[in-house]
C-alpha cells in the first residue's frame, strides 16, 4: 500500500471516529450547526480524497451523504432520527469499504444503490416521514441476512481517540454488512488474513497532541537538569557512580527517544515544492525539473515549521533570479531545462539543506558595485574582499530592497529574512555560487531547539548562558593587560582583535547602568580578569566582556514569563548543572541594545565567512606558529584542529614520530626540532596542528600557536615574480609550512589515504 | 497541587460563610491570601536576580521545571529588600503560575465573610490596588491579597 493510501485510511477512520460521536451527539441537539458541519467535513474529505485516489465506489456513497449533509448543514433540513440512522448506515459503509481497503488495497464489489436511494430520499422531508416504516422494514431486512444493527452499535460506543478498536476484531462481519453480494467464500477466505495484518496503518500509529509532546520533552529537560545534579554530587561517591552512569544513559535515551517523536520527515515542508515550482515556471516561463533528495531526514516539528518560510523563499528566487530563460540557456550550452535541487542531510547534530540550481549565478562584480552604489561598503574595502566575501553581502538588510534585488543578478529579496529567520532558530545561512554555473544556499538547521549548547559566563557574580552558535571566539585578557588592552574612543569600548577594531560591550555595565562610574568600574576591571566573547549576532560583531568563564553546557531552554522577556536582553532562563538559575543572553538583542551596527563597513569583514571548507578567503589567511623561536605559517584553510598533549603520546615509527589517534595514525612533521627539545621530559605538553593534506592529515609540531592573520604576498624585486614558500605576516616575511614535502608513513598505501579524512574537523577558525 | 483541592467553603447551620485563608508575613504586616488560588508553598529559597527587571520582580525560582517569575511583596509595599531565604507561594492566575515573595508563611487561618470590610478610602493609592479588603480577627486585621492584582503581567503593565 502507498504511503498516500495510508494516510488516507488513517485520516477517514479518524474522520468517521468523529463523525460517530457527532452524530450520536446529534441526536440530542439536532439543531447544532457545529456538529453538522463537522460531520459534513468529515465526509467531504473522504469524498474529495476518494475521487483523488481512484476510489469510485467510496466517492458515490459520500457525495451522496454530502448532499444530504448539505441541506443538514444549510439548515434547509432538519436532522431527525431517521436521517440519523440512514447517516449511521452511510458511516458503516464506509467503514467497510475503508476495511476492505486496508486489506485488499481494493475497495471491493457491492452494491450502494440502496443506501443512496435512501439517502437521496431522505433529501426530501415529506417523503422521509413517509417512508419511515418503510425503511425500518427495510433495515431489518437487512439485518435478515447481515448483522448490521450489532455493528452500528459497538461502531457507536467505541473510544474515538485510538482508531477502530471495535472493527479490528471482526472485519468480516463489516465486510458483510456492506457487501451484501459478496460470495461467503470469498469472505471465508478473507477470514484468515486479519492475523497477518496486526500492524495496520491506523494500528500502528497514533497521533498525539503536541501540546502533549512538548510537555514530555519539558519534563525530560526537566530529569536531563537532574541527572546533571545528581552527576555531579555523586562523582566522589563509587558506590553511586554505576546507579548514577546508568541514570545518565537511560535519561540520554529518553532524551532521544523524546526528540524523535517530535521529528517530522522534510518531506512536509519539501513535498509542496512541486506545486510551488510548476506554478511559478509557468508564470515564469522557465523550463525546471525539481530533484529533491533526503526528504527522509527529520526535523523537531517547530523547527520544520520555522524553516518553511524561508525555503519557499529561497526556491522562488532560485526559479526568479537563478534559472534563466530556456533560449537564454540554450545560448549558454545548457539544457533548456534548468535543474532545481532540494537536498536534505544530517551532519552530527545539524540538518542541513540545500536549495542549489544550475542558472546563471550570482556575479560577484555586480554585488560589489551595488553594494559600493548603496554605500553598504568602501570601495577600496570592496576591491579587497574575496568573491566569498562578497557574496554575504546579499545578506545585509539594505542589500535586499526590492529594487536592487532584480538589477543585481540575482538573489536578494528579502535574503536578511532568511537569515534572520534562520538564524532566530539558532541556524545559519551559507551561499555558494559561480557565475554562469548555479548558486547553492545552505541552510544549518539545529536538530532541535529545546536543548542547545551554551557557554556560561559569570558577570556580577552571577552566571549567565551565551548559545553557542553565536559565540566565536573568546579573548582572555590578564589583569595586567587590562587597562592596555582595552581602548576608548570617547568613551566606546574597543578591542584590536588582529589588527581590527571590535566594539565592546561589559555585560555588567549593560545591566547595572546605575551602578558605579566608569572609572571606578575600569579600575577595578584592571585589577581581574577579563574575558572577552567576541559574538556574531544577526551579522553583527562585537565583544562581550564578561568577568569569568565556566565550563561549556547543553542546557535546556526554559521560558520566561513576558515580563521580563519584555527587557528584551533575555531569551529564556536554564538551571545548571549546579542548580542554579541562569538567565540566557540574547546576542542579537545585546548588539541592538547596545547599538552595535550592523557589519556591513570596514569593520570584521575578514572574518565574514570562516567556514571549513577551503576557499580562496582561507589559502590567504595563515595560523601563526613558533617553532624552537622560529616562526612559521600554515594555510588556514588546511588546519583542522590544535591538539595540546603530552610529550608521551608521541610514538615512534622507526625514526619518525607519530600520533596515535583513535586507532589513527599520523605523521607528525619535527622539522622545527620541538620534540627533540622536549626530548627527555615525559611530562612536557607538545602543541600539534592539525592539518589536511590532499587526501591525507599530517601533524606538525610546534611550541605555541600566535596568531591567525592574514598574509600578503611578495613579490621578487626586479622580477616581480611571485615568491612562493613565504607571505607577508604581521609585517614580518615567514615561511608557510609545506605541508606535501611531509613524507607519507611507511605503511601500505591502501590504509593511509582515504579513512584518515573521516576525522571530526574543528576548525581552529 | 494538593492544597487547592482542600476544603475552602463551607456553610454552617447559621448560614455565615467559612473561608480559609493562608496567613503570610511581611514586616510586621499579616496579609492572608485566599488557598484556593495557592498551588504550592515553597520554603527556603533564594531567587535568583533579573539584572534589569522591573523592581517589583523578585527573581527567578526553579519550580516544578518550570522557570517562575517572583514578585516580591516587600518591593510593592515600598519596604526595604531583605537577603537571603525566602517562602515563595505559587499562585495560578488567569495568565499562569508566578511567585509571590514573602518573608514568612503563617497558618491556615478560618474566617467569617461577615467580618470582610473594604479598603478603607484613606488608603494610599498604591496599596489601595494591592489589597483587597480586610478581615478582622480579634488578634488583629488580616489585609486580604487578590493573586489576580498582584500577576506580573498586570504589574508590568500598569509600570509601563
Amino acid at each position: 500500500m502507498d504511503e498516500l493510501t495510508r494516510e488516507f485510511l488513517i485520516e477517514s477512520q479518524e474522520g468517521l471516529d468523529r463523525m460517530e460521536r457527532c452524530l450520536t451527539d446529534l441526536e440530542e441537539r439536532p439543531q447544532d450547526t457545529e456538529l453538522l458541519g463537522e460531520i459534513f467535513r468529515s465526509v467531504h474529505t473522504i469524498k474529495g480524497t476518494t475521487g483523488f485516489l481512484g476510489f469510485k465506489r467510496l466517492e458515490r456513497l459520500a457525495h451522496a451523504g454530502e448532499n444530504l449533509l448539505g441541506l443538514l448543514r444549510d439548515g434547509k433540513l432538519s436532522a431527525n432520527q431517521a436521517i440519523i440512522t440512514g447517516l449511521l448506515h452511510l458511516m458503516d459503509a464506509l467503514r467497510g469499504i475503508l476495511k476492505t481497503i486496508e486489506t485488499d488495497n481494493k475497495e471491493g464489489e457491492g452494491e450502494d444503490a440502496e443506501l443512496i436511494g435512501r439517502l437521496h430520499e431522505l433529501q426530501h422531508p415529506e417523503a422521509a416521514v413517509a417512508t419511515m416504516n418503510a425503511k425500518a422494514a427495510a433495515a431489518s431486512s437487512a439485518n435478515a441476512h447481515t448483522p448490521a444493527p450489532p455493528i452500528v452499535h459497538q461502531a457507536r460506543s467505541s473510544v474515538p481517540a485510538i482508531p477502530d478498536p471495535e472493527t479490528a476484531p471482526a472485519p468480516v462481519d463489516v465486510r458483510g454488512a456492506v457487501i451484501d453480494s459478496k460470495p461467503p467464500a470469498d469472505a471465508a477466505s478473507e477470514s484468515g488474513k486479519p492475523k497477518t495484518i496486526t500492524t495496520a496503518a491506523s494500528d500502528s500509529t497514533l497521533r498525539v497532541d503536541v501540546i502533549l509532546l512538548n510537555r514530555m520533552m519539558n519534563l525530560v529537560g526537566e530529569l536531563v537538569l537532574t541527572r546533571n545534579q545528581i552527576l555531579q554530587a555523586t562523582s566522589l561517591d563509587p558506590n553511586l557512580t554505576l546507579l548514577s552512569r546508568r541514570l545518565d544513559m537511560v535519561t540520554a535515551d529518553l532524551r532521544e527517544s523524546v526528540m524523535k517523536a517530535r521529528m517530522q520527515p522534510v518531506s512536509n515542508v519539501f513535498s509542496k515544492f512541486p506545486r510551488i515550482i510548476r506554478d511559478l515556471s509557468q508564470a515564469l516561463h522557465r523550463k525546471v525539473r525539481l530533484v529533491m533528495e533526503g526528504q527522509e531526514t527529520e526535523l523537531d516539528k517547530s523547527l520544520l515549521e520555522a524553516i518553511k518560510d524561508p525555503l519557499t523563499h529561497a526556491v522562488r528566487n532560485s526559479l526568479d533570479h537563478g534559472i534563466e530563460p530556456p533560449d537564454v540557456r540554450i545560448a549558454a550550452g545548457k539544457d533548456p531545462e534548468g535543474t532545481l535541487k532540494l537536498r536534505a542531510y544530517q551532519e552530527s547534530s545539524h540538518v542541513i539543506i540545500e536549495v542549489s540550481d544550475d542558472g546563471a549565478g550570482i556575479r560577484v562584480e555586480r554585488v560589489r558595485a551595488k553594494a559600493i552604489e548603496r554605500g553598504l561598503i568602501a570601495a577600496e574595502r570592496a576591491a579587497q574582499l574575496a568573491d566569498r566575501e562578497l557574496l554575504q553581502l546579499i545578506f545585509l538588510p539594505g542589500f535586499s530592497t526590492a529594487e536592487a534585488v532584480t538589477n543585481v543578478s540575482g538573489r536578494g529579496v528579502g535574503m536578511d529574512v532568511v537569515r534572520t529567520n534562520v538564524e532566530k532558530i539558532g541556524g545559519k545561512v551559507e551561499i555558494d555560487s559561480r557565475a554562469g554555473k548555479g548558486t547553492t544556499l545552505r541552510l544549518r538547521i539545529p536538530l532541535t531547539l529545546a536543548i542547545i549548547p551554551a557557554l556560561i559566563v559569570r558577570s556580577l557574580n552571577q552566571s549567565f548562558a551565551l548559545p553557542q552558535g553565536a559565540l566565536s571566539e573568546l579573548v582572555h585578557i590578564p589583569p595586567e593587560r587590562a587597562s592596555a588592552a582595552f581602548e576608548y574612543m570617547e568613551g566606546t569600548p574597543l578591542y584590536r582583535l588582529r589588527g581590527q577594531l571590535l566594539p565592546l560591550i561589559f555585560l555588567d555595565r549593560l545591566l547595572s547602568p546605575g551602578a558605579g562610574s566608569t572609572s571606578l568600574a575600569s579600575e577595578a576591571r584592571a585589577e581581574r580578569d577579563n574575558f572577552i566573547a567576541v559574538l556574531d549576532a544577526d551579522g553583527r560583531r562585537f565583544g562581550l566582556v564578561v568577568d569569568g568563564l565556566a565550563d561549556p553546557e547543553e542546557i535546556v531552554v526554559k521560558p520566561l514569563s513576558s515580563v521580563l522577556k519584555s527587557i528584551g536582553l533575555y531569551s529564556g532562563a536554564t538551571v545548571l548543572g549546579s542548580g542554579d538559575l541562569a538567565l540566557i543572553l540574547d546576542p542579537g538583542s545585546i548588539a541592538s541594545r547596545a547599538g552595535v551596527a550592523l557589519r556591513s563597513n570596514d569593520e570584521g569583514h575578514a572574518e565574514v565567512s570562516q567556514e571549513e571548507e577551503e576557499s580562496d578567503v582561507m589559502a590567504s589567511r595563515y595560523l601563526l606558529v613558533e617553532a624552537s623561536e622560529r616562526r612559521a605559517a600554515v594555510p588556514l584553510g588546511d588546519v583542522l584542529r590544535i591538539e595540546r598533549l603530552p610529550l608521551s603520546r608521541i610514538e615512534y615509527i622507526g625514526y619518525r614520530p607519530v600520533l596515535n589517534f583513535d586507532g589513527q595514525l599520523l605523521p607528525v612533521e619535527d622539522s622545527g626540532g620541538v620534540l627533540a627539545a622536549a626530548g627527555g621530559n615525559p611530562n612536557a605538553q607538545v602543541t600539534v596542528v592539525v592539518c589536511r593534506e590532499g587526501t591525507r592529515h599530517v601533524g606538525i609540531a610546534v611550541s605555541h600557536v600566535l596568531d591567525v592573520a592574514a598574509g600578503d604576498e611578495l613579490f621578487e624585486a626586479g622580477s616581480q615574480h611571485r615568491a612562493s614558500g613565504v607571505t607577508l605576516l604581521n609585517d614580518q616575511v615567514t615561511g608557510i609550512v609545506d605541508l606535501g614535502a611531509v613524507p607519507p608513513l611507511p605503511l601500505n598505501p591502501q590504509i593511509t589515504s582515504p579513512q584518515l579524512t573521516d576525522w571530526t574537523t574543528e576548525t581552529v577558525a | 497541587m494538593t492544597t487547592r483541592t482542600g476544603l475552602t467553603l463551607r456553610k454552617d447551620s447559621a448560614s455565615t460563610v467559612i473561608l480559609e485563608m493562608c496567613s503570610v508575613r511581611v514586616g510586621q504586616t499579616l496579609f492572608g491570601i485566599p488557598i484556593t488560588h495557592i498551588l504550592e508553598i515553597v520554603g527556603g529559597t533564594i531567587p535568583q536576580a533579573v539584572p534589569l527587571a522591573p523592581s517589583f520582580v523578585g527573581g527567578l525560582v526553579h519550580y516544578r521545571g518550570d522557570v517562575l517569575t517572583t514578585v516580591s511583596l516587600r518591593q510593592l509595599l515600598g519596604l526595604p529588600a531583605t537577603s537571603g531565604k525566602h517562602d515563595i507561594l505559587v499562585l495560578e492566575s488567569a495568565s499562569g503560575c508566578f511567585g509571590l515573595l514573602v518573608d514568612s508563611v503563617g497558618e491556615v487561618l478560618t474566617v467569617n465573610a461577615a467580618d470582610h470590610e473594604p479598603n478603607p478610602s484613606i488608603l494610599d493609592e498604591r496599596r489601595r490596588t494591592l489589597f483587597d479588603g480586610a478581615y478582622k480577627l480579634t488578634e488583629g486585621l488580616l489585609i486580604m491579597l487578590d493573586p489576580e492584582r498582584l500577576d506580573p503581567m498586570r504589574l508590568g503593565a500598569a509600570a509601563a
